[in-house]
């Protein structure tokens, strides 16, 4: 089953790779702007070979990493503070509303301020962006609490800490964790922007020298790599949460693994 | 087992990613660490032709004899490197001329300490021009009236003298439409037609004239043949505080200037240290001149063309902002 | 009378913290002289001067309209899509190591592809637009669908329920809560591409002048731009709740009625 769906999952791939050669080749866009794969394979290799793109991507993934952490933790326990705590929501909910839209990029002149281009202004841009998903999946999954199972463990006497425990939670975690996909995803498309305009060591401030230099093939040799990057962690995301949710209706389908 | 598998892989991922990554200086705020009598001075820089000095001086040692260690960083433009200069996040920042006039002008404390590029001030083979795409019907900069124009940033240094250019061949400046896109994007902006024409600095016009397109004006050389397109600046504090540092830091500048001037070769160079130019637009670059000091007349001249296209409330004190 | 308390409560919670904060920024930045950080006494003073009638019609509309697009059609794709990859496990299968590909590749980067396809008008921003937004929607739709109630989903096997009815009555409803929760982060997303999209090759909108105003150094101008931003996806937020609340009314109803029977 397992062979099967990554078999599949390879053979779309397969065909993506192949109208990527097609198109250029066909005249839709320009060779020059809109390398076919083969030329972008190309410069894949020689980035492979290089040592400073490794530094690169080790730097991209420490900011990815520690953001995500930063944020997913964070999320966690604000959601089921401020969905627990009465009131709390209520006096929350506007000046959440009025701080999630605010663009991380309206915040790069402000990271810069505050940290330069170092790991931290990254690491603010990061966290601001995945914090919002989290949090915002939390209250969603809390809010889907059954009424009923509720008032049981109440009756029963459990207490807060058991409640959030047993019913809470439980619930809740199907949300959490496309939230901590979500935020996975984000996570990195934020780092790698971040690097790209600020200029902090990472593969966005490889892309932007690849741009700034007309070096074509090798930008999107490096946009290949940020999405492998991304395939990768939805991949682990999507592991993680087969184990955390193998009880729940929505995996209970699918042969065990 | 799986389980241990995952914990394990996940573990690894990030040792891995945490030993791959470039260990930065831990942020110590202490500007002046003096380790074996040299300072590391922080300079922010755009990945272009333009800083090619700085990375030769820094080989050649013109900073090291003065005591300098500099630590270069790639920044995307000016929009990140002059909020860092002003918050002590770099010492030193390299931003085009336009940009410290307007932020004078806003009385952000900037002040400019050496010269940063010139224009080669011949026509037609400048750094950088107006250029059109291959069999284009613009012949002059007037053709651009009513036509879409690509600039890197709206209201700065390429609106301010591509008005100037169509100025100059009789045209009227204010029938033109500028459309802002990176440099990056120009050639195939032009190619795509969607623009008509684009104000456009190597390497991108390399690329347009590899592909047969053209110049119908050298932008810079209209507004005046020595003008000074950018320079390296600090912050005001920052120059008040350490006026030691900054005088060798103008002098290895100055000699790092004229040495990238006169050594055109080194400069192709080690331009391939910091870009990613592929060799077949390397050898067609056109490079720029590297004076050592920055040409106040031609300053000042972009200040009145600035205050004509309405880019400042008030002209700027160039006595505040020039070394 | 009960009720007039009741929503007076609400409002005093709706209003107290951003009061409380502001009051804070207000007198932590009144004595700032530094450029970048202006008091919030002076961005307050800016903001009717910059955002006139005529900058609102002339920049915050063109904005918003491009954002409307771009969000409509990530809905409708999101959701047609998230649909059939949540139906058959085959073409999820086949489909996902692609979407999450192309995920994963920033914005900032995927505007000068856009461009070569689009070209440089409204059309180039929607569809940045519409490739952010249509992330969360579409992986939430995924998700609601797969989870769909497999009693249910024999009950209405039983009772002959197929296709298109199947489709409105079962699926797409239990799905709904979870759409909902994406189609809201696409929301936020899309305000961020909105800002995103106007960086390049724009000549008006409210991201293109936020990023004039920081270029030109008019820092407060910019302040006031990012507060406006902020205002704006509080609206849009309120606004999408009531939308909400009317189409998961049966939602939070059952949720409510078994509250109340508890």
């Amino acid at each position: 089953m397992r062979g099967a769906n990554a078999l599949l999952g390879a053979s779309g791939l397969a065909a993506f790779l192949a109208l990527g050669e097609a198109v250029p080749r066909l005249g839709v866009v320009d060779e020059d702007y809109f390398p076919p794969t083969s030329r972008i394979a190309d410069a894949f290799a020689t980035e492979l070979a290089d040592e400073a793109f490794w530094t690169a991507l080790g730097d991209t993934l420490t900011g990815w990493a520690l953001g995500l952490v930063i944020a997913v933790t964070a999320g966690i326990l604000a959601g089921v503070l401020i969905s627990v705590t009465p009131y709390l929501r209520e006096a929350t909910a506007s000046t959440i509303e009025f701080l999630r839209p605010i663009p991380s990029v309206a915040l790069i002149p402000l990271a810069v301020l505050l940290y330069g281009t170092e790991l931290r202004s990254v690491l603010l841009l990061v966290v601001y962006a995945s914090f919002w998903q989290v949090l915002v999946q939390v209250m969603y999954g809390v809010q889907d609490v059954d009424p009923v199972a509720e008032e049981t463990a109440r009756s029963y006497g459990l207490g807060t800490w058991a409640r959030i425990r047993h019913v809470l939670w439980p619930t809740a975690l199907p949300y959490v964790m496309t939230g901590v996909r979500l935020a996975a995803a984000v996570a990195l498309i934020l780092a790698v922007t971040a690097e790209l305009v600020i200029g902090a060591p990472g593969l966005g401030a490889r892309i932007a020298v690849a741009q700034t230099s007309q070096a074509v093939p090798e930008m999107y040799a490096l946009v290949v790599v940020t999405g492998l990057l991304g395939l990768l962690i939805n991949v682990g995301a999507r592991t993680v949460e087969r184990r955390a949710l193998a009880w729940h209706q929505s995996v209970r389908g699918e042969v065990a693994v | 087992m799986r389980r241990l598998l995952i914990g394990l892989t996940a573990g690894a991922v990030l040792a891995a990613a945490t030993a791959c990554g470039s260990s930065d200086s831990s942020g110590s705020d202490d500007k002046d660490k003096a380790s074996g009598g040299t300072t590391t001075i922080k300079v922010g820089v755009i990945p272009i032709v333009d800083v090619a000095p700085m990375y030769l001086g820094e080989k050649k040692g013109f900073y090291s004899k003065r005591g300098i260690k500099l630590s270069l960083t790639s920044a995307q433009g000016g929009a990140a490197i002059v909020p860092g200069v002003v918050a002590d996040q770099f010492d030193f920042g390299f931003s085009n001329t336009t940009s410290l006039l307007i932020a004078r002008s806003k009385n952000v404390p900037v002040k400019a300490v050496a010269n940063g590029v010139a224009s080669t001030g011949k026509q037609k083979a400048d750094f950088a021009e107006l250029a059109v795409k291959k069999g284009s019907p613009l012949k002059s900069a007037k053709d651009v009236e009513g036509k879409k124009v690509a600039v890197n940033t709206l209201n700065n240094i390429c609106d301010t003298s591509v008005n100037e250019s169509v100025r100059k061949d009789g045209g009227d400046p204010s029938e033109v439409k500028f459309v802002e896109m990176p440099f990056d994007q120009m050639p195939a902006a032009l190619a795509g037609g969607q623009v008509d024409a684009a104000c456009v600095v190597e390497p991108a016009l390399a690329t347009i004239k590899s592909q047969g397109g053209t110049s119908i004006a050298s932008l810079f050389v209209d507004v005046s043949p020595d003008l000074t397109v950018a320079m390296y600046f600090t912050s005001e504090r920052y120059a008040q505080k350490n006026p030691g540092m900054v005088k060798k830091f103008q002098e290895a500048t100055a000699e790092s200037l004229e040495y990238a001037d006169s050594h055109p070769e080194e400069v192709r160079e080690i331009i391939t240290t910091y870009t990613k130019i592929p060799d077949t637009l390397l050898e067609q670059l056109t490079l720029p001149r590297w004076p050592a000091e920055p040409d106040r007349a031609s300053i000042e001249r972009l200040a009145e063309l600035g205050q004509q296209d309405g880019l400042f409330d008030k002209a700027p004190d160039l006595d505040k902002l020039l070394p | 009378m009960r009720g007039v308390e009741a929503v007076l409560l609400r409002l005093l919670l709706v209003v107290a913290l951003p009061a409380l904060l502001v009051v804070v920024w207000w007198f932590a930045s009144d004595d700032s002289t530094d450029v970048y950080w202006p008091p919030l006494r002076t961005i307050l003073t800016t903001f009717p001067d910059v955002w006139t009638g005529e900058r609102l019609r002339g920049d915050v509309l063109p904005s918003l309209l491009r954002l409307t697009a771009g969000y409509a059609c990530a809905a409708v794709a999101g959701v047609a899509l998230g649909t059939v990859i949540g139906s058959y496990r085959r073409v999820r299968a086949v489909c996902e190591p692609v979407l999450e590909f192309l995920r994963a590749v920033p914005p900032p980067v995927l505007v000068p592809v856009i461009m070569l396809f689009a070209g440089i008008g409204d059309t180039m921003k929607i569809a940045v637009i519409a490739s952010g937004c249509v992330w969360p929607i579409l992986l939430n739709t995924v998700e609601g669908v797969r989870a769909v109630d497999s009693v249910m989903s024999e009950t209405a096997r039983s009772y002959g329920i197929t296709g298109p009815a199947r489709l409105r009555h079962l699926v797409l409803r239990s799905a709904s809560p979870q759409i909902f929760a994406g189609l809201r982060q696409a929301l936020s997303i899309g305000i961020i591409l909105m800002v995103i999209s106007e960086m390049f090759a724009a000549s008006n909108g409210l991201g293109f002048t936020i990023v004039q105003f920081q270029r030109g150094f008019a820092i407060p101008d910019m302040w006031t731009g990012i507060l406006l931003l902020g205002l704006l996806g509080f609206v849009l937020s309120v606004v999408f709740r009531l939308v909400e609340r009317r189409a998961l009314g049966w939602y939070h109803g059952r949720r409510d009625a078994s509250r109340r029977s508890s």
